[in-house]
């Protein structure tokens, strides 16, 4: 399944918390001119380094779509910051 | 198939059991073996600290679904060979004689389909280390 949602918690020392919710097919559809530029100069490094563009294509969906699950906490005295994708 | 269903069957090839009595084992087999447990999904880690001094006490808690490790070591097929032959050259003159060229996509998926079983334990007086699938 694609990534949907990231959402990154921080407490700061003053207690107060941060939340961000970013959904990623709205941000995607957001930048998708700079995704398609990004998608052009993924095409010319895979032609120099001769690399197959659509296994280097096939790779990269693999990856994003495995991404959903991850959970990264990190917490230090008062801080906590919480990276989530689901 | 584990290893008591090859046990079984190369008794049945070396002639010592008929057909019908391999069948019998077998079922004998999978009647005293539990239900399987569910395969795990995600690697995680964990790292607590106590830090009496400093900002206090610390946790790190990461969860990697075992999915992304598999499309992970899939993108190694991608590495162009002059990278992997200057990578070979540099492990060479540190010492390490690697060959990554031989290293295939389907060892490194054999090594992620066994990380299932894995558990690492580390106690220290302050900090506690623990790697495990689940």
């Amino acid at each position: 399944m694609m990534p949907q949602l990231v959402t990154y918690r921080q407490r700061r020392r003053d207690g107060r918390w941060l939340r961000l919710y970013v959904p990623v097919v709205p941000l995607a559809l957001l930048l998708s001119p700079l995704l398609l530029v990004a998608a052009v100069a993924v095409l010319v490094a895979c032609l120099v380094f001769r690399i197959g563009p659509v296994r280097a294509l096939g790779g990269a969906g693999r990856l994003l779509w495995a991404l959903p699950g991850i959970r990264f906490e990190i917490e230090q005295g008062a801080t906590v910051v919480l990276v989530h994708i689901t | 198939m584990n290893e008591q269903h090859r046990e079984i069957l190369r008794m049945l090839a070396e002639g010592r059991i008929t057909a019908g009595e391999a069948e019998q084992l077998i079922d004998a087999l999978e009647r005293e073996q539990p239900a399987s447990k569910p395969r795990p999904k995600y690697l995680r880690v964990v790292v607590k600290w106590e830090d009496e001094f400093g900002d206090g006490p610390g946790r790190v808690n990461v969860r990697v679904p075992l999915q992304l490790l598999r499309a992970g070591v899939r993108l190694t097929s991608l590495v162009p060979p002059q990278a992997l032959a200057k990578a070979n050259a540099e492990l060479d003159r540190s010492g390490i004689p690697i060959d990554l060229a031989r290293l295939k996509p389907e060892h490194l998926e054999e090594l992620v389909e066994h990380l299932d079983d894995l558990t690492v334990d580390v106690d220290e007086t302050d900090a506690k280390v623990r790697v495990f699938c689940e």
